[in-house]
């Protein structure tokens, strides 16, 4: 008998734990870069279970395969990433082999932030000669606020359109973070006032769009080729041009290695600076980018 | 439950896995006996250069054309090498690795102005196991199978068949796998089998493969680690400890 009671109140549980999973699981949110996790976590927050393909210590253009990889991309509602060639290295064989419909391209699930805003940096002709650029443009958008929030907007609404039923709750907190963003927007504005028309180089071309939002003058590009060592003529003419007009800062992504960069500044007293390229775990945008600027910030003393 | 511990996703990989070993295990005997180790990183680099050197000259090649062309530079790249083998014997390991760094820097040097066949040197060169589907395998098996009967059946393993048999091997093999598995199954089965006789150390060395593969692609779910890099090291782990039996065996036997 108690036997009897003991069993049943094993499939009891048992079948409560199979249910229970899929009534709070919420939308799974495939995000590609650490930037669009934090941001699906602003929009969404409770409702949603993310998992992050990359670490802010990785480059989004290539990661190696893991079977907890194809796992996840397999589960997901909704896939987030940045598009414009970023991901082409291993999204379209990631996306074929988890054989997922609801995250295939042209699905609501298949959330990509450069089809939402303008790029900059787009070839006029695709001419091969000119390095490892993107035909679709510069992919690197997070790095400018203000098209930030537009991507925060269309993200909010296609949760909305997958999640039907929690939607006063995701219009509520796209509210609250627009209404944060942009009042953090004007306190950056005006803070990095000083930062205008400053001569920077950088390491490679993906700053463009902090450069454009913060009116940046970027002087230089060490490595004008990704992947391709810079010759030796580029970097003479380089050296040259900054005795010429000498840059405040030599920029570089954490996820990239500092050596052209330190070269450069030994070469030139220039100092160097390395900055996150995307938030860390866990961080929020807006501590990221502050942290960002900040450290931009430093060198005016 | 444990992600990733998905036959649907670990059996493509795992099926790849056993045909390239299928193929490269004979082919890895014969290039350890040979001294010639470094033979797949040149021939694949070859085939690497070979594309990017078609790109050059005005080729807009996709898909089959591509493999065509990878093929064929593999293919003379291994007649080369033949003739090394044939006409400078002493030297031809030194040559082989020469030829490997020639066709790396051949490929930087036509890139200076074309970064571009870089994504596609890159895509040759380093295949992701887990990438793997189905469809893909069907070409696989069939080279698989020709060379396998080549080999096995029409003794084509003397020294220009060696050559050509290994070059279609590798090219196609590389780019599903990635160099660094393709060294993997084709030298440690090899090498931890050295010490059997000759019928015997084949099985052993397909064991050895085998294991590897399968232990290498359950680890990396449980562990959550990239799978190729974690293969290797199994298929190392595995050849050591048979290593360890072996000697064993030499004694009793």
């Amino acid at each position: 008998m108690l036997n009897k009671y003991f069993k049943r109140s094993i499939v009891l549980f048992l079948s409560l734990l199979f249910l229970s999973n899929p009534l709070y699981a919420g939308l799974k949110v495939f995000a590609c870069e650490p930037e669009w996790a934090s941001l699906a976590n602003e929009l969404g927050g409770e409702h949603l279970d993310i998992y992050t393909a990359t670490t802010n210590q990785q480059d989004p253009h290539h990661i190696q395969a893991r079977p907890s990889l194809v796992a996840k991309a397999r589960q997901a509602d909704l896939l987030v990433c940045t598009g414009a060639e970023l991901e082409v290295g291993w999204l379209p064989l990631l996306l074929r082999k988890s054989g997922n419909p609801n995250i295939q391209a042209g699905q609501v699930g298949y959330f990509i932030a450069t089809d939402h805003v303008s790029l900059l940096d787009q070839p006029v002709a695709l001419d091969r000669s000119l390095g490892d650029v993107h035909a679709a443009g510069n992919p690197h958008v997070h790095l400018d606020p203000v098209r930030l929030q537009k991507i925060a907007n269309k993200l909010s609404h296609t949760l909305t359109k997958l999640d039907p039923a929690n939607s006063s709750d995701y219009e509520k907190k796209l509210e609250l973070f627009t209404q944060n963003w942009q009042s953090m927007i004007l306190q950056w504005t005006e803070l990095t006032q000083p930062l205008k028309g400053k001569p920077i180089v950088v390491h490679h071309k993906n700053w463009i769009y902090l450069q454009q939002w913060l009116g940046l003058n970027q002087v230089a590009v060490l490595e004008p080729k990704p992947g391709i060592p810079p010759t030796s003529s580029h970097l003479s003419s380089l050296i040259l041009g900054l005795e010429k007009s000498p840059a405040q800062v030599i920029v570089y992504a954490n996820y990239q290695n500092n050596k052209a960069a330190s070269w450069l500044s030994k070469k030139t007293g220039i100092p160097t600076l390395e900055l996150a390229f995307s938030p860390a775990k866990d961080e929020t945008l807006t501590h990221w980018f502050d942290q960002l600027l900040n450290q931009l910030l430093t060198l005016q003393e | 439950m444990i992600d990733g511990l998905d036959i649907s996703i670990l059996g493509p990989a795992f099926f790849a896995g056993l045909l390239v070993l299928a193929s490269h295990v004979p082919l890895g005997q014969e290039v350890l006996k040979r001294g010639i180790i470094f033979i797949d990183l040149a021939i694949a680099q070859i085939a690497g250069f070979g594309v990017i050197l078609a790109t050059r000259l005005g080729f807009e090649s996709h898909g089959w054309e591509v493999q065509l062309i990878a093929i064929s530079s593999a293919l003379l790249g291994a007649f080369g090498l033949s003739l090394l083998d044939k006409y400078k014997p002493q030297i031809q390991e030194a040559l082989i690795g020469v030829s490997f760094i020639l066709a790396a820097t051949g490929s930087i040097l036509l890139l200076a102005n074309n970064p571009h066949g870089g994504e596609q040197l890159k895509e040759l060169m380093v295949g992701q196991i887990l990438w793997v589907t189905w469809a893909e395998l069907i070409p696989l098996t069939a080279i698989t199978g020709f060379i396998l009967l080549m080999w096995f059946v029409f003794k084509l393993n003397q020294r220009m068949g060696f050559y050509l048999l290994f070059a279609l091997a590798v090219t196609s093999s590389v780019q599903l796998i990635g160099v660094y598995l393709v060294f993997a199954s084709l030298i440690i089965p090899a090498l931890g089998s050295r010490n059997y006789v000759v019928k015997k150390s084949l099985v052993i060395a397909y064991i050895i493969g085998a294991l590897g593969y399968g232990l290498g692609l359950l680890a990396s779910s449980i562990l959550d680690l990239p799978s190729g890099a974690l293969i290797v090291w199994m298929i190392t782990c595995i050849a050591l400890l048979s290593g360890f039996f072996s000697t064993k065996e030499q004694h009793t036997t």
